[in-house]
């Protein structure tokens, strides 16, 4: 299978580009919708496959090429946005059939959401696939163009001020990401390493040993800086609470499950590149702080009374910061943590996000205020939301228990006892704080009169709830078996 | 590149931070971008073909982007001067101190002319100060265009340069950038009759 790499690879970036292009010349909101499921399902098989044979390597080295690499955390990221963007695109006829105004008239509109959609897509699966530091900065660049018109899609006045804002800081995040890029360059060309392949991640690796330690320094600052106003990690996260709260609840999904933990991929890479020259406890420490950061920052809005998809952008947030935690700590048992947080959590967040469509229905002003007795009045809804935050909050057996219990171990076991018993301390607290929100917003009294009805929507987001209750039981149980596998070895190994 | 030139691109940078005027804002930011391309035309006599591309696409963006900026500055009149949230003087002691302080503090990237690390780093910062200080959303656009010059400094003055593959993946990010944001300034005029982002400021908590 590893000889159809570059095939398959071809066909993940390229498929949502021909879906983009279909979606274009469909002449009916039904055909683009019908074109664009199609596509969908064919890209996510393909990006399954390549993520598939990635994992099934072994202790192989990775799939590599002139333009790609992908190895075991490839794999993983590379899956949970194949995963995520079929879902996203094929609940996007039901959104759309509801979503009220757009930015563009409503046939307009519905081919050019998907022509956004698709080329977000289409640059989500080639972050983790990207084989080069430059390339990978180039790719998430353009997933701030797509993204930022699809925030916006609603042309409502608090869409298009999250569209500008995320526009805005990311582009000038980016900016500082890219400073620290040719800063790398600069210190190749002296090492007489030019071109664009000077920043493939290998070559990176290989050479970092020889780059001076202040000026490797400086780029991974810089990079990592710059990244994180993408990943949204406190302090630099202003636009995200805004953004996934007002755009369209698939592409939220597709912004918190996939966009924030693929731009994270491409931080710890560059952590795994530059280790040599900046040295261990330095790269981690950048890490450490974010990660930190993030869970502190986010805790407090987690006992608040905010609205659904806003307190979800509020749990990204601390979920980052775990993941960045655990890349921190780097231990065996972190990075088991690390692969499997990725995936639990794309699983309940996604779910969380998709359950918005049908809460919104059930009432508009759900946008503005936070949900009240929705089990009385949809429980397939309540039961989506009610399984999304159990798990995101890591209620056993969720998968995001295992993987916090992983990370924190993990983090003792690497020295950093402290850190850990402080994120212990706040990520209770978060869990308090989702509890609270789940019996204040979901089992708690109904705060207006409105009637029970059988609403449209309800069938499928039951549906999910079943599969996302499936698949967090099989992950958690994958998640106890990942310390001492072979994928954590490989892992571990990095570009190395 | 010649220093002389690199303090023209810097003074450019620093003249958008003072001027209220869309217009006279646009024209600096397309000096600058001029100036870079032309400094940067003069670094590819006789050496690799990655100079004379980086040099092409300076050339291209200091045309494409302010024809794109002023046409959307035409479609999208201010009835009146939106007044900023600090005076030009201000703004200009904000923009001179960071890059003062940036020519202070700043360490050595690898280069062989501080001056350009300096300039370069300098302008990214000024680009994020205008960013910052202005209300206008075309201005804010346009901060981050002297931000994107300062790194194309940066860029043109790497040992055998930059590879093209990166100097056009990076043009082509930059038009989808200020194509998008575009839309978005076109939007918000529609949505507010006016492109001042701070009437913008719905979102909380």
């Amino acid at each position: 299978m590893a000889e159809l790499a570059p095939i398959l690879v071809a066909l993940v970036v390229g498929l949502p580009v021909v879906g983009a292009l279909l979606a274009a010349t469909a002449r009916t909101a039904r055909q683009a919708d019908v074109l664009a499921s199609a596509v969908a399902v064919v890209t996510a098989v393909a990006a399954l496959v390549l993520a598939a044979t990635a994992l099934t390597r072994g202790g192989s080295p990775p799939l590599a090429g002139r333009w790609y690499l992908i190895d075991g955390a490839g794999g993983v990221f590379l899956a949970v946005s194949a995963a995520v963007g079929l879902a996203s695109v094929l609940l996007s006829p039901s959104y759309l059939r509801t979503a009220g105004r757009s930015w563009l008239s409503a046939t307009a509109s519905h081919r050019w959401y998907y022509v956004a959609l698709f080329a977000f897509w289409a640059s989500l699966l080639a972050v983790p696939i990207a084989g080069n530091l430059a390339v990978a900065w180039l790719i998430v660049e353009a997933t701030t163009a797509t993204s930022a018109l699809l925030v916006a899609f609603t042309g409502r006045r608090d869409a298009l001020e999250a569209g500008w804002k995320y526009l805005v800081l990311t582009t000038l995040g980016l900016s500082i990401a890219l400073l620290g890029i040719v800063v790398l360059a600069i210190g190749q060309a002296n090492l007489h390493v030019h071109g664009v392949h000077a920043l493939d991640w290998r070559l990176l690796h290989a050479d970092a040993g020889s780059l001076p330690h202040g000026l490797a320094l400086i780029a991974f600052v810089l990079v990592l800086a710059g990244l994180a106003t993408k990943v949204g990690w406190a302090p630099v996260h202003n636009w995200l609470p805004d953004a996934h709260s007002e755009a369209p609840a698939p592409v939220s999904a597709m912004l918190s499950a996939a966009l924030l933990p693929n731009v994270l991929l491409v931080a710890w890479r560059v952590r795994d590149a530059l280790q040599p020259a900046v040295g261990a406890r330095a790269a981690s420490a950048v890490f450490v702080g974010f990660g930190l950061a993030s869970i502190l920052v986010a805790i407090p809005f987690l006992w608040q009374s905010l609205p659904w998809k806003r307190l979800l952008a509020y749990s990204s947030l601390e979920h980052m910061g775990v993941i960045a935690l655990g890349v921190g700590f780097g231990s065996p048992l972190a990075i088991a943590g690390v692969v499997l947080h990725v995936a639990g959590h794309a699983l309940a967040k996604a779910l969380g996000f998709y359950a918005s469509s049908p809460l919104l229905r059930i009432d508009d002003s759900l946008t503005r205020r936070a949900p009240d007795g929705i089990a009385r009045e949809s429980p397939p809804t309540a039961a989506a939301m009610g399984v999304s935050l159990l798990v995101l909050a890591g209620l056993p057996p969720s998968p995001l228990f295992v993987s916090e219990l992983l990370i924190l171990l993990g983090g003792v076991s690497a020295g950093y006892a402290a850190i850990s018993a402080i994120a212990v301390v706040a990520l209770a607290l978060g869990f308090l704080g989702l509890l609270h929100a789940l019996v204040e917003g979901v089992v708690g009294e109904p705060g207006s009169g409105r009637a029970r009805a059988r609403r449209r929507g309800e069938g499928v987001i039951a549906g999910l709830t079943g599969g996302v209750i499936a698949a967090s039981i099989g992950l958690a149980a994958a998640g106890l078996a990942l310390p001492g596998s072979v994928l954590v070895a490989t892992l571990m190994r990095g570009l190395g | 590149m010649n220093a002389a030139l690199v303090t023209v691109i810097l003074g450019l940078g620093l003249a958008v931070t003072v001027v209220r005027r869309r217009s006279a804002a646009i024209a600096l930011v397309a000096a600058q971008s001029l100036v870079l391309s032309g400094g940067a035309f003069t670094l590819a006599a006789g050496r690799s073909s990655q100079f004379l591309v980086a040099s092409i696409v300076l050339a291209t963006k200091a045309v494409v982007l302010p024809a794109l900026l002023a046409a959307l500055g035409r479609r999208t009149p201010e009835p009146r001067l939106v007044a900023a949230a600090r005076g030009p003087l201000v703004r200009l002691a904000i923009a001179g101190a960071v890059a003062l302080m940036v020519s202070a503090a700043m360490p050595r990237l690898g280069l062989s002319s501080a001056h350009t690390e300096h300039v370069s780093v300098a302008l990214v910062l000024v680009g994020i100060a205008i960013v910052a200080t202005r209300r206008p959303a075309l201005h804010q656009l346009i901060g981050l265009i002297v931000a994107e010059n300062g790194l194309s400094l940066l860029a043109v003055s790497v040992p055998g340069g930059l590879s093209w593959v990166i100097e056009l993946g990076a043009l082509l990010d930059l038009v989808l950038v200020v194509t998008v944001a575009a839309a978005f300034v076109q939007r918000i005029h529609t949505e507010l009759g006016t492109g001042d982002t701070e009437l913008l400021r719905g979102l909380r908590g």
